[in-house]
C-alpha cells in the first residue's frame, strides 16, 4: 500500500514535470523562431565594390599622363567583409586601352608603387594613412598579409600611366581592370 | 585528436541568416557604384543535399551585369610562408575538385538596382565516390550593366576610362560520407633580424576534409612577458606554409624569445557550428635562439 502510494507520487511528479516541459518546449521554439536570424552564428558576406574608375581625363598626343594611387582621380574598390580577415588580392591589368572598334590602342602601364591597400577603409584615396595599411604597393602582387580592416572595410588606390603616341588616334579609349578577392582562411 | 563528422544535417535557418546579413551589410557599405554582394562566404553541399544556394545582390543605383563561373584555387602558400589563392579555370588536377560536376543556375543575370538574385548550385557527383570533402570556387563577377564609355571634351582629343570589375571568389565544399578533419604540424621555422621576428608554420592536412580553426601565435621576451599576438583564419586543404611576423623594438634587448603556436577548431565565427567539422588542436612552442 505504501508502495502504492510512492508509485503514484512519482507518478504524479513525473506527469508535472512533462506537463512542464511541454509547455515549455513551445516558448523555446517559438523564441528560435523569432530570434533565429538575431542570434544564430553571423556568416559573413564578401562584397567588392569599385567606388570610383581610374579616369585619366582628357589627354594630348604624344604626352604622357599619370595618375598618382593618391591623387583624387584614381582608382578606388571597396572590399567588405569580415573584420580582420586575410584576403587573397589579385588584380588582372591591361597592357593597353582601345576605341570601342578597336581602331587603335593606347599603352597603359602601372608600376611597382602604383597601388595602396587601405585597412581603414576610408574610400579616399587623398585621405589614406601610411600606417593603414599598405601605400605605394605593386598592384601586380599584393601583399600576402593584405586583410579587411578591422572596421569591415578595405580600400584599394590604383593609379597608373598612358603613353599616347605622337599619332595617337581622338576618341574614346576604354579598358579593364579585374579585381578579384577571396578569403584565404575558408 | 581526430573527429569523425557523423549525421551531418543541413540547418534550415540557413536563408534567414543570409537575408539578415545582406541587410546589414547593405547598410554597412551604403551607396556603392559598382559591385554586388555575396553572401554566404561558403556554400556546403553534402551527398544528402546536392543543391546549394548563395544570394547576390545589387545595392547600387544602376544595373549590374553579373556572371556565376565555377572555378578552383586553395589556399596555397610559397616557401616564405605568403598565402594566396590562384584560380584555375581549366586543367585542373587536384582529385579533390567539383568543379566539372557542379553546376550554377543561372550563370549570367543582370541585377536591377537593388535587386536581389538567388544563384542554386546542383551536384552530379561521380559515382562511388570515395568519403571526403570535394572543392570547388564560385567566382562572381559583376561590372556596370551599361558600360559608360568617356565622352573627350573637345574635338581631335583624347580621353580613357578604365571598367572597374569585381570578382569575388567564394569556397563551395561538396561532403561525401564521413568526414575527418585532421591537421598536422611538420615544422616551426623562426628567424630575426634587428626588428622583426619571423616565424614561418608548416602545415599539412591529414583528414578528408579541409581542415578549418583558427590559429594563434604569441611571442615572450625573455622575461616571459607576451609582446605579440596574431591570430589567423586557418584553411588547410593539403599543405600551407603561414608566415607570421612580429615587430619588435631590438632584437637584443628581449631575447631569446619565445614563440607560442595553438591551433584550434574553436572559435571561428564566420561559419555556422553545424559545418564546422571540428578537428584536432595542436599546440607547441619553442625558444628562438
Amino acid at each position: 500500500m505504501r508502495l502504492n502510494v510512492m508509485n503514484r507520487s512519482v507518478k504524479i511528479i513525473l506527469f508535472v514535470a512533462l506537463a512542464a516541459v511541454l509547455a515549455v518546449a513551445p516558448v523555446v521554439n517559438s523564441q528560435d523562431v523569432a530570434t533565429g536570424s538575431a542570434t544564430a552564428t553571423v556568416l559573413t558576406a564578401l562584397a567588392v565594390t569599385s567606388t570610383a574608375a581610374l579616369v585619366f581625363g582628357n589627354v594630348f598626343q604624344g604626352v604622357s599622363a599619370t595618375i598618382a594611387n593618391i591623387n583624387a582621380a584614381a582608382g578606388v574598390y571597396s572590399i567588405t567583409g569580415q573584420a580582420s580577415a586575410v584576403i587573397s588580392i589579385y588584380m588582372a591589368l591591361p597592357e593597353f586601352v582601345a576605341l570601342a572598334d578597336g581602331s587603335d590602342k593606347m599603352t597603359i602601364s602601372f608600376s611597382s608603387t602604383d597601388a595602396s591597400v587601405d585597412t581603414l577603409g576610408g574610400g579616399v584615396p587623398t585621405g589614406m594613412v601610411a600606417t593603414s595599411g599598405y601605400q605605394n604597393i605593386d598592384p601586380h602582387n599584393f601583399p600576402a598579409a593584405s586583410n579587411i580592416g578591422s572596421g569591415g572595410t578595405t580600400s584599394i588606390y590604383l593609379g597608373g600611366k598612358i603613353y599616347p603616341t605622337i599619332d595617337q588616334a581622338a576618341g574614346a579609349y576604354t579598358g579593364d581592370i579585374v579585381l578579384t578577392v577571396a578569403y584565404t582562411g575558408t | 585528436m581526430i573527429t569523425k563528422w557523423q549525421n551531418f544535417r543541413i540547418p534550415i535557418r540557413e536563408q534567414r541568416l543570409y537575408a539578415g546579413l545582406l541587410i546589414a551589410l547593405i547598410l554597412l557599405i551604403g551607396n556603392v557604384k559598382a559591385g554586388v554582394l555575396v553572401a554566404p562566404t561558403v556554400v556546403f553541399m553534402d551527398e544528402h543535399k546536392r543543391t546549394g544556394r548563395i544570394t547576390v545582390q545589387n545595392p547600387s543605383d544602376e544595373p549590374r551585369e553579373v556572371t556565376i563561373r565555377m572555378s578552383f584555387g586553395l589556399p596555397t602558400s610559397d616557401s616564405l610562408g605568403n598565402v594566396f589563392v590562384n584560380l584555375q579555370d581549366s586543367g585542373i588536377t587536384d582529385i579533390k575538385a567539383a568543379t566539372s560536376w557542379v553546376k550554377p543556375f543561372p550563370r549570367k543575370m543582370l541585377l536591377q538596382p537593388g535587386a536581389t538574385q538567388v544563384v542554386r548550385f546542383v551536384a552530379r557527383p561521380p559515382k562511388n565516390l570515395v568519403d571526403g570533402e570535394y572543392w570547388a570556387r564560385v567566382v562572381v563577377t559583376s561590372q556596370e550593366g551599361i558600360t559608360s564609355l568617356p565622352n573627350p571634351t573637345g574635338e581631335g582629343q583624347i580621353s580613357t576610362v578604365l571598367n572597374m570589375i569585381m570578382q569575388t571568389a567564394i569556397m563551395l565544399k561538396y561532403r561525401q560520407g564521413d568526414q575527418i578533419a585532421h591537421v598536422k604540424l611538420n615544422s616551426v621555422d623562426a628567424s630575426h633580424e634587428d626588428t622583426l621576428v619571423s616565424v614561418i608554420v608548416d602545415l599539412s592536412s591529414t583528414g578528408n576534409a579541409s581542415y578549418v580553426g583558427l590559429m594563434h601565435c604569441r611571442l615572450f621576451n625573455a622575461d616571459k612577458q607576451e609582446i605579440g599576438y596574431r591570430r589567423f583564419d586557418l584553411a588547410v586543404y593539403h599543405d600551407l606554409k603561414r608566415r607570421v611576423t612580429f615587430p619588435v623594438a631590438s632584437y637584443k634587448s628581449g631575447s631569446p624569445y619565445s614563440f607560442e603556436l595553438y591551433i584550434t577548431p574553436n572559435g571561428r565565427k564566420d561559419i555556422a557550428a553545424e559545418y564546422l567539422i571540428r578537428g584536432n588542436e595542436i599546440e607547441y612552442s619553442t625558444i628562438i635562439p
